[in-house]
C-alpha cells in the first residue's frame, strides 16, 4: 500500500510536469488510464476534503427538528417557524437559506450525521477545536487528525499530499513527517524577486547540521514553499470557473483549483474563520446568512468539481467544534453547547440521515444535548470508508465503527 | 527545565546580549542604540528599559482624530436590519430621519450605517499607523512592547467593537498601565468598553446570565481551561450582569444586577465582578498561567509544569506587579541561554517594525501599506482572529507566510510604483461597478444589480430585494462619505541610504559588507554556503568586490542583498 503510494505519487507529479494544468483532465487520476488496479488501489485518486465551521454552529437552527414541539418549547424566540424551513421530510427542516444543500440532500449526495460529539465535552471554543483537530478528546496530543492521516497515507511524505487554504495552520494538519501546504492567497504564494537574484532565493542550506531547532523549522518550511508556490499558482492562474460560489468560497474555489489541476493533493482542509458562528446575540439572522454563505460554497464546490469530471473522486466532511445550548438564551442568541450535527457530501456519498437525534427533552445538566455519535465515527467512515485506509486506534485514538455511508 | 531566574553578572553583558534584550523588549536596535545599550552594565540596562517613566518621549504626538462621529450614531446598532427597524419604527436612528414618503425611505439612515463602519475601520487603521510609528520612534519601546502583548492577550478587534475610539482607549490603557499591576489591569479591562462590547457582556443581565465574558475572563484572561467548572462560569457571570457601557464609559446597571448569593471557586458570597476577579487572582494557576504566557512571549515557547510553578511563584511573591517580574526575567542567566537567543520567530509586526529599525528608517513607510502587509503576514493590528489572539511561535509560519516575509521586505525596499493607498481606493469590484453606474446615469435599482450571464448564488440574489432601502447603494455612499471625511494615511516610500552605511563604516570590500548587513540584521547568523552566496551575487551584481570603485552606483545592488538576506529563514529570528 505505502510502496505504491509514492510510486503513484512520482506517476502524477511527472504526469502534471508534462502535461502541465491546462488540459484540464485530473492527473491524479491518471495511472487509472495507464494500468488497471485491484480494488484496494482503485482509491488512489480519492480525495478528502475537510471544511470546518469555528465558533459553535448552532445544528439545532441548522438541521430544525420542526416536528418535534420541545425545539419550539426551548427556543421560543429564535425557534424557526415551520413555515420557513426548506422541509426534507416530516420531521426535519433546513435553515431558509441553504437551498443547495436541500438540493444535495434530495438528490442524495449530502448525508446529515447527527448527535456528534464526545464524552465530557469542552464548552471553550479553543480546546474543543482542539479535540477535533486531534480525534483525540481530553489529551494533550501535539499532532493533527489529517496530519497523521496524511503520514500514515504516504509515509515518505511526498511533497505537495496535504493543503490547508487559510493565513494560519491548522493543528488539524500538523503532522509529524508531512509538511502542509499553507497558502490563502495563491496569487501571494511566490516570491517576488529580480530575475538576478532567483538563484540565491531558492537555494537552500542543509537544516540537518543545525543546532537551532527554529532555525531548522524555517529551512524545511523554506524547501516545502520552494516545492509548492509554482504548481499552486499555475493551478490558480489555469482555473476559470463558471460556477458561483456565492458571498464566500470558503477557500472551496482555490481547492477545486488545486484539484482540477492534478496536484498531487489527496487531503484539503479549509475552514469558515475566526469563530464566525459564534452566536450570542440577535442570532437569526446572522446565522442565517452564515448558514447560506456556506451552502452557497458548498453546493458551488460540488458543482464544479461535476464540471471538472472529478465529482465522483471527491468527498467534502463539514464539521463545527460544537453544537449550541438547546435553551435560547436572553440575548436571542444561543450559548456553547455540546453535541451537533456533521455534514458529508459527495457524488458517491449515501445521502440521507445517520446517527439519532439526541432527546431535546433528557438534557445533560447544562441543558445540553447528550452525544449519540462519537464525531470519529464519522472521521473513521471518511478513512476507512471514503479513503480505504485503516481507521486505527493510533488514529483515532479508539476503534470507532464507521458508517455505511459510501456507495 | 529548570529556568535559572538568578541575575546575569555584569562581566558577562556584551552587545549580543545587549541587541538580544533590545529585541525581546522592544522591537529591534540600529547598531547605535546596541551599542548604548551595551556600554551601561547589565541590570542598568534591563532597568532602563522597564522603568521607562523618564525616557525622553516628547516627540510623540497623541493620536490626531480626523473627527468622524456624531452623537446621534449612539448606541450604535449591532447590525443592519437592527439599524433600519429602529427607523421604521421610531420614525429615526443614527441620527437621521426616515423620509416622510417617496421611494427608499430610510436610504439615508442605511447609507449612515455604512457611513460609520466603513469610517470606523479606516479611522482604525489610522490609529494602527499612529501605533506602528511608536513602537518605531519611543525611547520606551518595552511600553508598546507591553501593549501589543496585551492587545494579543485582551484580543478585542475592530469587526466586532465597531468604534475606532474604543479601541485607541483600550490600546492607550495598554500604553498606561501595561506594566504596572495585573490584577488592576483585569479590573480596567474588564470595565473597559471595548471589552464590554466585544464579549457581549451588555446582554448579561440579572436572571439571564449571558456567559460568554465571564468564560473568557477565566479561560483566556486569568486561569487557562480546565482550572473552574461551568458551574462557576455561571456564578461568575452572574456576578458581572448589569456591568454595560454607555458611548465610551462604563456604567453598572444596578437593576440589572444580580446582588445575590454566588458560590465561586469554593467561595460563596453576594459577589460584584471586581470581587470575582479579587478570588481569581488569589489562585495560584493565575500567577502561573500569566508568568507562563510572559515568559513565551518575552523568552521562548517551551515552558514546562515546574518552570511554570516557579515563573508564578515569581510573580505572586511580587504581588502581580508586573514590571519587577519582567526585570527579573530580562535580567535572568536563563533570558541570555542558548536556549533562549535566537528562539523566538519574530511576529508579523515585529518583523516589519524591527526591519524599519534594521533599516534605519525614521518613519514607517507609506508604502506598502503597513497595515495591509502585516495582514498579510498574519497579524493586523485591532484584528486578532479570535478573543484567544494570535497563535504565536510556529504558528507565525507557513510555506507562503514565509515567501510573504521576503515579499514585505523587497516592498520596502523596492516600492511598488502600481501602489494605490487602499484608504482611497475601495477594490471591492462591486461597490466599483456601483460606483460606475451611478455616474453613467443608472438608477439604484440597475445599478445595483447583479451581473447576469452567471448562475448567482441565493446569497447574492438576497442582497437586491428589499423597497425601503438599498444596501448595495448604501455600501457604495457609505464609502464615498467616509473617505470624505477620514484623513488620508501619508504615503512617502522609506528613506533609505545603505550606501551611507557602508561609507561611515569605511567597508572596503563586498566580503565586508556581507557580514556588515549579515549582523547589522541578523541574531542568528546563516551557515557558510549561504554567505559564500551573497559574497558571490553581489560581486557579480557590482562588478566588482571593491566597494570603492562601486561608490557611485552601489545603492541598488545593496538594497538587492538587503533584501536576500532579509529572505533568509534566518531573518525570521529573534
Amino acid at each position: 500500500m505505502t510502496k505504491h503510494d509514492d510510486c503513484d505519487h512520482t506517476l502524477t507529479r511527472r504526469g502534471l510536469l508534462h502535461a502541465g494544468a491546462a488540459t484540464g483532465i485530473g492527473l491524479a487520476t491518471a495511472p487509472l488510464m495507464f494500468a488497471p488496479m485491484a480494488m484496494a488501489q482503485e482509491r488512489q485518486g480519492r480525495i478528502l476534503v475537510i471544511l470546518e465551521l469555528s465558533g459553535g454552529n448552532d445544528g439545532l437552527n441548522t438541521v430544525v427538528p420542526y416536528a418535534d414541539d420541545a425545539y419550539y418549547r426551548l427556543r421560543p424566540q429564535i425557534g424557526i417557524r415551520k413555515e420557513k424551513l426548506r422541509k426534507l421530510d416530516d420531521h426535519f427542516g433546513l435553515n431558509a437559506g441553504m437551498v443547495g444543500m436541500e438540493k444535495l440532500f434530495k438528490d442524495g449526495k449530502l448525508a446529515i450525521v447527527h448527535g456528534c460529539g464526545y464524552a465530557d465535552p469542552s464548552f471553550s471554543h479553543f480546546t474543543s477545536m482542539a479535540y477535533w483537530h486531534t480525534a483525540a478528546p481530553n489529551s494533550g496530543e501535539p499532532y493533527g487528525w489529517v496530519g497523521r492521516l496524511a503520514d500514515a497515507m504516504a509515509p515518505k511524505a511526498p511533497a505537495n499530499f496535504l493543503i490547508n487554504i487559510g493565513t494560519n495552520q491548522s493543528l488539524a494538519v500538523r503532522a509529524k513527517k508531512h509538511v502542509p501546504v499553507v497558502f490563502n492567497n495563491p496569487d501571494n504564494f511566490q516570491r517576488e524577486a529580480f530575475f538576478e537574484e532567483k538563484a540565491v532565493l531558492t537555494s537552500l542550506s542543509d537544516p540537518g547540521k543545525m543546532a537551532n531547532p527554529s532555525q531548522r523549522y524555517l529551512l524545511d518550511i523554506a524547501k516545502s514553499a520552494n516545492d509548492a508556490s509554482a504548481l499552486v499558482r499555475k493551478a490558480w492562474s489555469d482555473y476559470r470557473s463558471p460556477i458561483d460560489y456565492g458571498i464566500t468560497d470558503l477557500g472551496l474555489r482555490r481547492v477545486a483549483a488545486m484539484i482540477n489541476a492534478g496536484l498531487p493533493a489527496r487531503l484539503y482542509y479549509s475552514s469558515y474563520a475566526n469563530n464566525a458562528f459564534d452566536t450570542h446575540v440577535v442570532q437569526n439572522d446572522l446565522h442565517g446568512r452564515l448558514l447560506t454563505y456556506t451552502s452557497d460554497a458548498l453546493s458551488g464546490f460540488m458543482q464544479d468539481m461535476e464540471r471538472i469530471g472529478r465529482a465522483d473522486d471527491v468527498t467534502i466532511m463539514i464539521f463545527s467544534e460544537f453544537g449550541r445550548r438547546v435553551p435560547e438564551n436572553t440575548s436571542l442568541g444561543t450559548d456553547h453547547g455540546a453535541a451537533n450535527v456533521m455534514f458529508v457530501a459527495g457524488k458517491k456519498v449515501k445521502g440521507g440521515h445517520y446517527g439519532q437525534l439526541p432527546s431535546l427533552t433528557k438534557l445533560d445538566a447544562g441543558d445540553n444535548l447528550l452525544f449519540t455519535t462519537d464525531f470519529r465515527q464519522v472521521y473513521a467512515t471518511m478513512v476507512k470508508g471514503w479513503l480505504g485506509q485503516q481507521a486505527t486506534p493510533e488514529l483515532l485514538n479508539g476503534n470507532f465503527k464507521p458508517f455505511e455511508m459510501i456507495a | 527545565m529548570t529556568v535559572d531566574l538568578t541575575p546575569l553578572s555584569d562581566s558577562d553583558w556584551n552587545a549580543q546580549r545587549a541587541a538580544h534584550l533590545l529585541a525581546r523588549a522592544g522591537f529591534g536596535g540600529t547598531p547605535e542604540e546596541i551599542a548604548r545599550l551595551a556600554a551601561m552594565g547589565a541590570r542598568e540596562a534591563v532597568r532602563s528599559l522597564v522603568y521607562f517613566g523618564k525616557a525622553d518621549n516628547k516627540h510623540l504626538e497623541p493620536f490626531d482624530h480626523s473627527g468622524i462621529h456624531e452623537p446621534g450614531l449612539e448606541p450604535f446598532p449591532e447590525s443592519r436590519p437592527a439599524a433600519t427597524d429602529r427607523a421604521k419604527k421610531s420614525g429615526e436612528s443614527l441620527g437621521v430621519r426616515a423620509k416622510a414618503s417617496g421611494n427608499r425611505p430610510l436610504q439615508p439612515v442605511t447609507n449612515k450605517f455604512f457611513y460609520w463602519l466603513r469610517a470606523s475601520v479606516l479611522e482604525t487603521n489610522r490609529v494602527a499607523y499612529w501605533w506602528a510609528n511608536r513602537m518605531l520612534t519611543t525611547n520606551a519601546p518595552l511600553q508598546e512592547k507591553m501593549a501589543l502583548f496585551w492587545h494579543g492577550h485582551f484580543a478585542n478587534n475592530e469587526d466586532k467593537v465597531r468604534d475606532y475610539r474604543k479601541l485607541l482607549n483600550q490600546l492607550e490603557l495598554f500604553q498606561a498601565r501595561g506594566t504596572g499591576n495585573f490584577r488592576d489591569l483585569v479590573v480596567a479591562v474588564a470595565q473597559d468598553p471595548a471589552m464590554l462590547c466585544f464579549l457581549d457582556a451588555g446582554k448579561n443581565i440579572k436572571g439571564a446570565p449571558n456567559e460568554n465574558f465571564a468564560r473568557e475572563i477565566m479561560e483566556l484572561f486569568t486561569m487557562g481551561v480546565g482550572n473552574y467548572t461551568e458551574k462557576d462560569v455561571r456564578e461568575a457571570a452572574r456576578a458581572f450582569t448589569g456591568w454595560n457601557y454607555v458611548d465610551t464609559k462604563f456604567v453598572v446597571n444596578d437593576d440589572q444586577h444580580d446582588a445575590g448569593l454566588k458560590t465561586f471557586l469554593g467561595r460563596a458570597g453576594n459577589f460584584d465582578g471586581v470581587q470575582i476577579i479579587d478570588i481569581i487572582m488569589d489562585q495560584p494557576v493565575t500567577a502561573e498561567f500569566m508568568a507562563a504566557k510572559l515568559y513565551r512571549f518575552f523568552v521562548r515557547e517551551d515552558v514546562d509544569a515546574k518552570a511554570q510553578a516557579a515563573l508564578g511563584n515569581a510573580l505572586r511573591k511580587g504581588k502581580y506587579e508586573i514590571a519587577p517580574f519582567l526585570e527579573t526575567v530580562f535580567l535572568s542567566k536563563d533570558f541570555y541561554s542558548d536556549d533562549s537567543i535566537g528562539a523566538q520567530i519574530k511576529g508579523p509586526v515585529q518583523l516589519a517594525v524591527s526591519t524599519c529599525k534594521k533599516l534605519g528608517l525614521k518613519a514607517v513607510p507609506g508604502v506598502p501599506d503597513f497595515n495591509a502587509a502585516t495582514a498579510a503576514l498574519g497579524q493586523r493590528l485591532f484584528a486578532p482572529p479570535t478573543v484567544a489572539g494570535w497563535a504565536q511561535g510556529r504558528s507565525w509560519i507557513t510555506p507562503g507566510l514565509l515567501l510573504e516575509r521576503g515579499n514585505f521586505a523587497r516592498d520596502v525596499l523596492f516600492p511598488d510604483i502600481n501602489f494605490i493607498p487602499p484608504d482611497r481606493y475601495n477594490a471591492a469590484p462591486d461597490i466599483r461597478q456601483v460606483s460606475q453606474r451611478i455616474r453613467d446615469g443608472a438608477d439604484i435599482t440597475a445599478a445595483t444589480s447583479q451581473a447576469e450571464g452567471v448562475v448567482v448564488a441565493e446569497s447574492n440574489m438576497a442582497a437586491d430585494r428589499d423597497e425601503d432601502f438599498n444596501t448595495r447603494y448604501a455600501s457604495y455612499r457609505g464609502w464615498q462619505m467616509a473617505i470624505e471625511r477620514v484623513k488620508p494615511i501619508p504615503r512617502a516610500t522609506a528613506q533609505l541610504n545603505l550606501s551611507a552605511m557602508v561609507r561611515q563604516n569605511k567597508l572596503a570590500t563586498t566580503t565586508q559588507a556581507v557580514d556588515y548587513f549579515l549582523d547589522r540584521f541578523l541574531h542568528v547568523k546563516p551557515p557558510a554556503d549561504a554567505r559564500a552566496r551573497l559574497v558571490k551575487f553581489i560581486d557579480a551584481d557590482l562588478g566588482t568586490s571593491e566597494l570603492a570603485a562601486a561608490d557611485t552606483y552601489m545603492e541598488d545592488s545593496l538594497r538587492l542583498l538587503a533584501h536576500l538576506i532579509m529572505s533568509l529563514p534566518e531573518y525570521q529570528l529573534d
